[in-house]
């Protein structure tokens, strides 16, 4: 429970009192009625309100709350009928009495409940007050899925939020955007903020792997500007505000949570076998040759006459007396992997202390043989209450994290074992017969690459991450006079973590010896945190009004060092101390922020609401002619279904229009961007090397934050006792200020200067619906959709008709310019294969083109294709996402089935240029063999071409063959959950059970034919994503739970 | 109350540190920057050392200069035949068709202004440093030659330029620039090389070996008058050169490009290079161990066939500068010319110890010559001729008057100074290229005696015209 339900709880309490002596008063008959109150699994539900509902005195309800058992006694008046049981975050029940003495209830929750109380940017608010755009999610929507963080959990349940794993790698990175992509060079990811401390989301893998999602309590994620404002110069990005659980009055709860299971790969892919394979290189090469071995070549040329490229291994020439060997590379890398997961927790405590703890453990296996990723933590919460006006809390959170990683993206020749497996030739053998790994050393005479051999790698290349961090805060909080707090919080985030490679001198991407390298990078970083909060929440008459002013202190220092080794004696030692130390760094980063903030939340006859906020930045990393940026918002909310007119109607439990308007900042924008550096610029006098510096930036002393300026126009309604729910938003996010490194004249002596310049528009739709379409006693189903529309759309860069290119590992095929959205693919447009003679007489001249090569599009109409002839040939960015969760709940067994899905968006499969490369050099998918074009007489399917290698054409150039569309729909997660009964839990000395049956991304349906159209091997870098160059894919899991209470 | 005692001081505690500027003023600890640089004599050393750096920069010594001033004429060819879309702008430079995307010519643009601002800098920030006079003299003298060198090759290939004469602080410090007369580009260039001429000392210690001495600021005039065809003013700074007796010419030809000393007598001023991997090493000549060994990588630069044949028979320099035929690195004989005037046996690839002359005495006399020639046929001029074909094992000249003499310095620089960036500014100084080029049927134009403004620099700088013809 966060602090302000316990204030009104309090309130609560004191007026049950009340209510109470004033019932027995008026004294009076009354009969008896006791129960016990449970949740929805059963487990007994402590402070639960029971109220008696009196027809006649409506008015004068009397009630009581539920013990730390879950049980009640209460007076019931002569003549009533029912009985309201109510409790925070759950429906409420009415119950006819029928003269019953024993009423035993369970409540199901109800998260979107209208009193539902939110955690905003310092602060919290009831959920029926928020002017913004705000979305919350429980405990329980991220513990049901078996992943290692908050993020994976988070995908498709939040509008808005979009979440892609871009690596399936145990604790593989995820890409997070809220509403969009909103800058082209500085960060994209929204500020995470745990227990209100903002933390640099750094480290190595994925750093929120560090918080174990079996302690969060709820996340929030502040969209529009009226709610990220709050954040300044951070919050353009969104805000999402991690709150953790925290203790409760009552007897010892103590939790013991353990699930294990396997993963599988979710798909593979249909590759060659070895005869395939075969007739594949056998075309492949005799193609090549003719087309490159002269005006003599013919296809009857034996290897002697032929150049490497073109020949073919001799015994691979008679397809009907192949070496007997056909492996199946994917399966001797891919494993069935465990998952496991075992957390303890203890919750409990009295009026002065409470207490929140726990342990827990995570192991998962990759499906990938030599990945992983483990995590200890453990986590401690308190809250005393050292006087009536003075409280205290601490939270402590050590996390260790360890990942042995294989190396999963790119090309095979930085040892990626994915395109190592997908490129081997079916018939080279995983191991010799005298136990050796089988390699393609020989086959380099003739004509076939050199791949490193994916058992090999996987075995012998080391590249672990470890990462121990401490979030630890401490908060003070004295009531001066009722309603006005003062809160001081301290805070620490303390980040240590280092990655370790070595790669040994038996592997090498080529067929000499390399060899053996190691490097270390060990990083600490320690950021500190003060803040300072005075507080004024009070209701007069029809005004209620919650102010909030303050001041916070943070600084973060982040010191790395890299130390390269190479010149290894041997493979034994296995880092750096076995070689000769080659070279290294060491920097440090800097940075501090300091400021200001203020809001009031108004609320007039509970019908009108206004926010306005206000939060004054001074950053280090601003120029220091512009080192403080102020962000203010404004926001209004009218909820009509308070107005008599709707009132009366009893239509509408809520009926809100909310509209907002603010600006907030990026500073993402790197430490000390605004200063000159200097480089070193040596020279040589008197014969030997002396130091010279020359100024290679300029300092910019009006450097400064990106600005978001953003509209939402919301709409909220809910409807029959809440069983409907809508929210609806509009927004418009218009950045501005956006940094780029522009060009500018070199007359200046530089090339380029960092200004803010650039602009950059998201607009969208974010619709989410929420219901419970049956309800009766025994049998529930509740259910909720959203979806989000968004465009994305540059609208000015440094210079007019700006191309900005990046390279996401296969040459810059991603642009970014005025007009189009963030990272649009540019490349050529295959109209199809040259399959007549006329064709290639006929169309725009393509040099080297022959019949079964790809025709691509004279976009500039002059006649000869060329590099002017690229074009976007798609947007890598969703259209739309969706999710969609169900829960069918009988008796005491619940089914849930989460889908989410992404419509429109575009996916360069690089590696396809590989797998699907009709090259006749590395292994291709089985298809090729089926599909391609082989003469006029035997055309293919009438999409692919020739299978030649080094085509004159360039038939690999990147082109819209590449090219798939990567919407999904995927069955996310299943799970099937069966609570124990109370009674027989009771019997067993438990307050409450439940084991479960979970499947995660049990299946996608989706055209992509490569593994998952979610894979991106660019990361985070946003300006040339949904590129897959044969990543590390998600697996499928099926994991066995049990969670007991005792 | 207590407590409430400590969260006042704790909020005292806060709003005091906000006070404190200094907080939030943080500057990089692990990198270097321009806070506090240009203070103290120290700072002023480095960026000079700085500035002299700038001429090995790949648009100016590094390799724009030989392709701009050696490739675009008679004397060296490309060297590969086959045209690939990565090698256009090589092959511009033998078909003399530029376009203005040429990286080659960009990169000379960029690079002379990246060094003329750090001379700017230095100039501009000087005058106001607490730092001893002498040194202060010194590093102004040093910053204006080489800001006059920068701009006299600007205003040479490119004719009107920017003029920028101060530090640029602002990223649109330069966007609407317009180009300046070479005449006022030439008032620089003189007004700055006279001041360094005064600043500079007359030589170095041994530490300092490789700095400008006041020697090469008259040279440098010398060789501006002449461009200018100032006759009277050229001949006289470089008979000053001449008369100071500090510079000779050295008996061998090779020992001139020698590897094992960092100047000799005959250098006035040299682009310093020295081989230990540490990105001081020239990249002018090819990897080979010793004298008839394998060539087996680094740098292979192509003399033409006429240049071949334009050696006289007998000439010393011919067997040093350039070589017929090599062995590959699989031992194969190639029938190739290659330059082997900057091979360093057993040097590795880039990183040989051979320094880049600038302005050699060789040059001086021949200058002088040229000078006093355009005055008149001159008994003085022909001696100062026949010195340097005398240690090229040559006859003396057979030039007779003005005219055959004439073409006799044209000759002798061409052999003297081949693949020394100097063939294309020559014949464009006489006004001989278009008709040099031409008369041995190699493609020219007439627009050819400047090149094209990087279309770069004028897409970012709308004042910025192109060349006529291009």
């Amino acid at each position: 429970m966060n602090k302000l339900s316990h204030y009104q709880s309090r309130a609560w309490l004191l007026g049950l009192v009340w209510l109470l002596t004033v019932s027995q008063l008026l004294g009076q008959t009354t009969h008896t009625v006791t129960g016990q109150v449970s949740d929805e699994i059963g487990q007994p539900l402590p402070g639960v309100t029971v109220l008696v509902k009196n027809p006649a005195t409506a008015d004068r309800n009397n009630g009581t709350t539920t013990d730390a058992k879950g049980a009640y006694r209460l007076a019931v008046p002569a003549g009533s009928a029912t009985l309201v049981v109510s409790y925070l975050g759950y429906t409420s029940q009415e119950i006819a009495i029928n003269n019953r003495s024993v009423i035993d209830v369970q409540l199901a929750p109800d998260t979107k409940a209208l009193n539902e109380v939110v955690v905003i940017g310092y602060g919290t608010q009831q959920k029926k007050d928020l002017t913004g755009a705000v979305a919350s999610v429980t405990a329980k929507d991220i513990q049901r899925l078996p992943v290692s963080g908050l993020d994976q959990a988070l995908q498709g349940q939040v509008p808005g939020l979009q979440i892609s794993s871009t690596s399936g790698a145990p604790g593989g990175n995820t890409n997070i955007l809220v509403r969009g992509i909103g800058s082209v060079s500085g960060g994209n990811e929204p500020l995470f903020v745990v227990d209100g401390f903002p933390i640099n989301n750094s480290g190595v893998g994925n750093p929120l792997n560090t918080i174990n999602p079996g302690d969060i309590e709820s996340i929030e994620i502040l969209k529009d500007a009226s709610a990220t404002a709050i954040y300044g110069s951070r919050g353009s990005n969104g805000v999402v505000i991690v709150s953790t659980k925290r203790g409760k009055s009552g007897k010892a709860q103590i939790t013991v949570d353990a699930y294990t299971g396997v993963q599988e790969p979710a798909r593979l892919l249909k590759m060659m076998n070895s005869r395939q394979f075969a007739e594949f290189v056998i075309e492949g090469h005799n193609n090549g040759w003719l087309d490159n071995g002269g005006p003599t070549a013919k296809i009857t040329d034996p290897n002697s006459v032929r150049s490497t490229s073109y020949r073919i291994p001799e015994e691979w020439q008679n397809l009907n007396n192949l070496p007997a060997i056909d492996t199946d590379w994917q399966k001797v890398i891919f494993r069935t992997a465990p998952i496991q997961n075992y957390q303890i927790s203890a919750v409990g405590g009295n009026d002065k202390l409470r207490y929140s703890m726990s342990g827990g453990y995570f192991n998962q296996k990759g499906i990938l043989i030599s990945s992983g990723f483990q995590r200890y933590s453990a986590r401690i919460n308190l809250d005393g209450q050292l006087s009536p006006r003075l409280k205290v809390s601490m939270n402590l959170a050590p996390t260790y994290t360890a990942t042995d990683n294989v190396p999963s993206t790119g090309h095979y020749g930085d040892f990626n074992v994915v395109a190592e497996a997908l490129s081997m030739p079916p018939l080279i053998p995983v191991y010799n017969p005298d136990g050796t790994y089988g390699n393609t050393n020989a086959l380099t005479n003739v004509g076939m690459g050199a791949i490193p051999n994916p058992v090999q790698t996987g075995n012998e290349y080391k590249s672990a991450n470890s990462q121990f961090r401490v979030l630890g805060n401490l908060f003070g909080e004295y009531e001066i006079m009722s309603g006005l707090k003062l809160k001081v919080s301290v805070g620490t985030d303390f980040n240590y973590y280092t990655t370790n490679t070595f790669k040994p001198s038996t592997l090498s991407s080529s067929a000499s010896v390399s060899p053996a390298t190691a490097s270390i990078v060990n990083t600490s970083d320690v950021n500190w945190l003060n803040e300072n909060t005075i507080n004024y929440r009070r209701t007069f008459g029809a005004h209620a009004i919650d102010a909030l002013a303050g001041f916070t202190i943070q600084k973060s220092t982040t010191t790395e060092t890299t130390t390269r080794a190479t010149n290894f004696a041997d493979d034994l030692l296995q880092n750096i101390n076995g070689g000769q130390i080659t070279g290294g760094g060491y920097s440090i980063g800097q940075w501090s922020l300091f400021s200001y903030l203020g809001r009031v939340n108004y609320a007039y006859n509970d019908r009108y609401l206004v926010t306005a906020t206000i939060r004054a930045d001074g950053s280090s990393r601003f120029g220091s002619a512009n080192r403080w940026g102020t962000f203010p918002s404004f926001s209004v909310g009218w909820r009509l279904s308070e107005e008599p007119f709707l009132k009366d109607l009893k239509l509408f439990d809520d009926f809100k229009i909310r509209a907002g308007y603010g600006f907030s900042g990026n500073n993402a924008i790197g430490n000390y961007r605004y200063l000159g550096l200097l480089s070193a610029t040596n020279y040589v006098l008197g014969n030997t090397q002396v130091p010279g510096l020359s100024q290679n930036s300029f300092t910019n002393n009006n450097l400064g934050w990106e600005t978001s300026k953003q509209v939402d126009i919301g709409l909220d309604l809910a409807f029959f006792n809440g069983r409907l729910q809508f929210t609806g938003d509009y927004y418009n996010r218009r950045n501005t200020d956006m940094l780029l490194n522009k060009a500018i004249p070199s007359v200046t002596g530089y090339t380029s200067a960092w200004v803010n310049i650039g602009e950059l528009e998201n607009k969208g739709v974010e619709l989410a619906l929420s219901g419970k379409p049956l309800a009766t006693r025994d049998f529930q189903w509740t259910s909720s959709f959203n979806i989000t529309f968004n465009r994305n759309k540059v609208l000015r860069l440094g210079t007019d008709g700006e191309q900005l290119f990046s390279d996401g590992g296969r040459g810059d095929v991603s642009i970014t310019q005025v007009g189009q959205p963030i990272g649009s693919f540019y490349g050529h447009q295959v109209e199809g294969i040259f399959m007549t003679q006329e064709q290639l007489s006929s169309h725009a001249k393509q040099t080297g083109a022959k019949l079964g090569d790809f025709m691509y599009k004279d976009i500039d109409g002059n006649g000869v294709i060329s590099d002017a002839d690229r074009t976007i040939l798609g947007n890598p960015q969703a259209r739309a996402f969706y999710g969609f969760n169900n829960t069918f709940t009988y008796k005491n067994w619940s089914l849930n089935i989460l889908m989410n899905g992404v419509q429109g968006k575009d996916v360069f499969w690089a590696g396809a240029v590989f797998v699907r490369g009709y090259h006749g050099v590395q292994n291709n998918l089985a298809e090729v063999i089926d599909n391609y074009y082989k003469s006029p007489d035997q055309p293919g399917d009438g999409n692919s071409p020739r299978i030649i290698r080094g085509a004159l054409n360039n038939n690999l150039r990147y082109s819209s063959f590449f090219n798939f569309d990567g919407s999904y729909l995927r069955i996310r997660n299943v799970t099937l959950n069966y609570n124990l009964p109370s009674n027989l839990a009771k019997r067993i000395g438990m307050q409450g059970g439940r084991i479960y049956l979970t499947s995660n991304n049990l299946y996608t349906f989706t055209k992509y034919p490569g593994y998952d159209p979610e894979i991106s091997n660019s990361g985070d870098n946003m300006l040339a994503s949904g590129i897959d160059y044969l990543g590390y894919p998600p697996a499928r899991s099926y994991t066995l739970g049990l969670s007991l209470t005792f | 109350m207590k407590a409430k005692h400590i969260f006042l001081v704790l909020f005292g505690a806060g709003i005091l540190t906000s006070c404190n500027d200094n907080f939030l003023a943080l500057t990089p600890q692990t990198d270097r920057n321009t806070v506090n640089f240009y203070q103290t004599a120290a700072d002023f050393n480095n960026a000079v050392v700085g500035s002299y750096a700038a001429l090995k920069l790949s648009g100016v010594y590094g390799t724009s200069l030989y392709w701009m001033g050696e490739v675009s004429t008679d004397n060296a060819d490309y060297g590969v035949t086959t045209r690939q879309a990565v090698n256009v702008d090589n092959f511009q430079f033998v078909d003399r068709t530029y376009t203005s995307l040429n990286d080659i010519i960009y990169a000379a643009w960029r690079d002379h202004y990246i060094g003329i601002s750090r001379t700017n800098a230095i100039l501009t920030r000087i005058e106001g440093a607490n730092i001893a006079a002498n040194l202060k003299t010194q590093y102004k003298g040093e910053a204006q030659f080489i800001r006059a060198l920068l701009y006299f090759d600007l205003v040479r290939l490119f004719g009107d330029v920017p003029l920028v004469t101060t530090e640029i602080t602002s990223p649109d410090g330069a966007s609407s620039l317009n180009r300046m007369s070479a005449e006022d580009i030439y008032k620089l260039i003189i007004s700055d090389l006279q001041s360094a001429e005064q600043a500079l000392p007359v030589s170095y210690g041994t530490a300092d070996v490789g700095r400008v001495p006041q020697g090469a600021a008259k040279a440098l005039l010398g060789k501006v008058y002449l461009t200018r065809k100032d006759w009277a003013a050229a001949a006289g700074k470089l008979k000053e050169v001449i008369s100071s007796a500090k510079y000779q010419l050295l008996p061998k030809y090779a020992d001139v490009f020698s590897f094992a000393t960092p100047t000799n007598a005959e250098i006035l001023f040299n682009v310093q290079y020295k081989s230990g991997n540490t990105g001081q090493g020239s990249n002018f000549g090819p990897v080979q161990a010793s004298e008839g060994s394998r060539i087996t990588g680094g740098s292979m630069r192509y003399p033409t066939a006429d240049m071949d044949a334009a050696y006289e028979t007998g000439d010393l320099r011919k067997s040093f500068s350039m070589r017929s035929s090599y062995i590959d690195a699989t031992g194969q004989t190639i029938n190739q010319r290659y330059v082997s005037k900057y091979v360093q046996f057993g040097s590795l690839a880039g990183d040989s110890d051979i320094d880049f002359p600038v302005l050699r005495y060789a040059d001086v006399l021949l200058m002088y010559a040229e000078a006093l020639n355009e005055v008149g046929f001159n008994p003085e001029a022909v001696m100062y001729l026949n010195q340097v074909r005398k240690r090229a094992g040559l006859a003396d000249t057979k030039a007779t008057d003005q005219a055959s003499f004439r073409l006799a310095i044209e000759q002798e620089r061409r052999v003297e100074f081949a693949f020394e960036n100097q063939r294309w500014f020559d014949l464009v100084r006489t006004g001989r290229y278009v008709a040099v080029m031409a008369a041995k049927k190699l493609p020219v134009k007439d627009f050819n005696m400047l090149y094209l403004i990087p279309q770069r620099e004028i897409d970012l700088n709308k004042n910025l015209k192109q060349n006529p013809g291009y």
